[in-house]
């Protein structure tokens, strides 16, 4: 490995918290530096000032629950995030439909749709929710605690391709299913 | 390919420049009135179906709409000429994309790294100045010469990070970068303060000991200072201080050609079209002979 390639790999791995500590004088230093811990904000800032633009629920409900910065710096550190502001989005997205939180996964897949509708998909996406989105939606605008989920019942969405701006919704009962 | 661009400059003194990011139709229509030049960054402009990016054809057409009126450069963020793994192919083909619509007076691109090993690094690195990357760089501007029929130009940029050991100074590996390729170069005016800000750079001996003939362009621009460090994020006016250094920087260069204020799109707001329109005559009227 050149110097140069072993540079640039340790300034990587540092600016994304990942790898051993280094042997390298210089990137030890780096390491200890109030400059790397700098860099590494302002990185962070702007992955999550595009996020809030790209995925506003998503960002809004995880402002709210005090886990949005770190998800942020979680997602960072642990993937090659694109320099597009659509794929970034996308790739955050997905990466919280792992998430074990219900509603976390439900909202995130919600904005993933609109992000695909916005970068030309052409198929209608089917979401299903435990609560009402609606209420979802009116909770993570205003600020409050959103609802939990509803026993018994399930909401169907469509969110009708080209859009987006064309959605559907029908509460089905489990009850009435069974 | 497009051929050189005709020159809409007709005043004396260098030409002047602002950026123009898309999306705010207002702003281009009065910018395009003070200018004589809109730089276009690349990668500002593209977005990305999931896919592959690609240049906006909406933001394109804006660029068209004033096209009899200035000239364009193309100053790129994403080319990442100092990654020791190779250059990024998707900021050309951007560039191909511009290049094909728009006749470019010239393009430019940092002396830095935004990937290494293929992940884009979230920030932009210097480079260590040291033959090793004096070597890679001129490889690369050699033949990014050779694809394009226009100048190229680099641009140094900030030092964020603790200074890497290296054999030459900050002017002396710019120098060797330029003067092996003969490509020209944009010397930032406030990535120099920011740099005597955070590193103690020595303007003036820097500037000495820069060859000045190879310098095209001049870059204005405000920031902010945080935690203690001078930060380039294009998002104020420029300061009396960096105005006057870029006057000092002009006065050495006898092949300048453009006088660049930058600012980010998503400053505009910050600062405003009116004081944006204010500072193009401000600087105008700095670099009048």
């Amino acid at each position: 490995m050149s110097p140069l390639e072993a540079q640039q790999r340790g300034l990587l791995d540092l600016v994304k918290g990942r790898g051993a500590p280094p042997h390298d004088p210089y990137l030890k230093r780096v390491a200890r530096s109030r400059e790397l811990a700098m860099v590494r904000s302002i990185a962070l800032w702007w992955r999550a000032y595009t996020l809030e633009r790209q995925c506003p629920f998503t960002s809004k409900l995880l402002r709210r629950e005090g886990r949005f910065d770190r998800l942020v710096a979680d997602y960072f550190d642990a993937n090659a995030t694109s320099p597009f502001a659509e794929e970034v989005s996308l790739g955050f997205l997905r990466w919280l439909e792992a998430e074990e939180a219900p509603l976390t996964r439900a909202v995130a897949r919600f904005d993933r749709a609109l992000v695909e509708l916005r970068m030309g998909a052409s198929d209608d996406v089917d979401l299903t929710w435990d609560r009402n989105p609606g209420d979802v939606f009116a909770a993570i605008e205003s600020g409050a605690r959103p609802p939990s989920a509803e026993a018994h019942c399930l909401y169907r969405m469509r969110i009708l391709a080209p859009g987006p701006g064309r959605i559907e919704c029908v509460r089905e009962s489990s009850r009435a299913r069974g | 390919m497009a051929g050189a661009a005709p020159e809409h400059t007709s005043r004396a003194g260098p030409a002047l420049a602002a950026t123009y990011e898309g999306d705010d139709a207002a702003l281009l229509a009065k910018i395009a009135s003070l200018v004589d030049v809109i730089e276009i960054a690349p990668d500002s402009i593209a977005a990305s179906d999931g896919v592959r990016s690609a240049l906006r054809r909406d933001v394109l057409d804006e660029y068209q709409s004033v096209a009899d009126d200035v000239d364009f450069v193309a100053h790129g963020v994403g080319l990442s000429i100092g990654s020791f793994d190779g250059w990024n192919d998707d900021y050309l083909r951007l560039l191909d994309g511009l290049f094909e619509r728009f006749a470019l007076r010239w393009h430019s691109e940092h002396l830095a790294l935004t990937r290494v090993a293929g992940e884009n690094v979230g920030t932009m690195f210097s480079l260590p100045r040291t033959d090793e990357a004096v070597d890679l760089v001129c490889a690369r501007v050699d033949r990014i010469q050779r694809l394009y029929g226009v100048p190229f130009l680099l641009e140094h940029v900030i030092q964020l990070l603790p200074d890497p050991p290296g054999r030459h100074s900050p002017a002396g590996f710019i120098n060797a970068i330029t003067a092996r390729t003969g490509c020209g170069l944009i010397v930032d005016a406030y990535n120099l303060e920011c740099d005597a800000h955070n590193q103690g750079l020595d303007i003036d001996a820097f500037l000495d000991e820069l060859d000045m003939a190879p310098v095209r362009e001049i870059h204005l621009a405000g920031g902010v200072e945080r935690d203690g460090f001078q930060l380039d994020v294009h998002s104020g006016v420029v300061a009396a201080s960096t105005l006057a250094l870029g006057e000092k920087i002009a006065a050495r260069a006898p092949n300048l050609g453009l006088v660049t204020y930058e600012f980010l799109k998503e400053a505009v707001p910050l600062i405003g079209h009116d004081a944006i329109c204010a500072e193009l005559a401000r600087v105008r009227a700095a670099f009048a002979p």
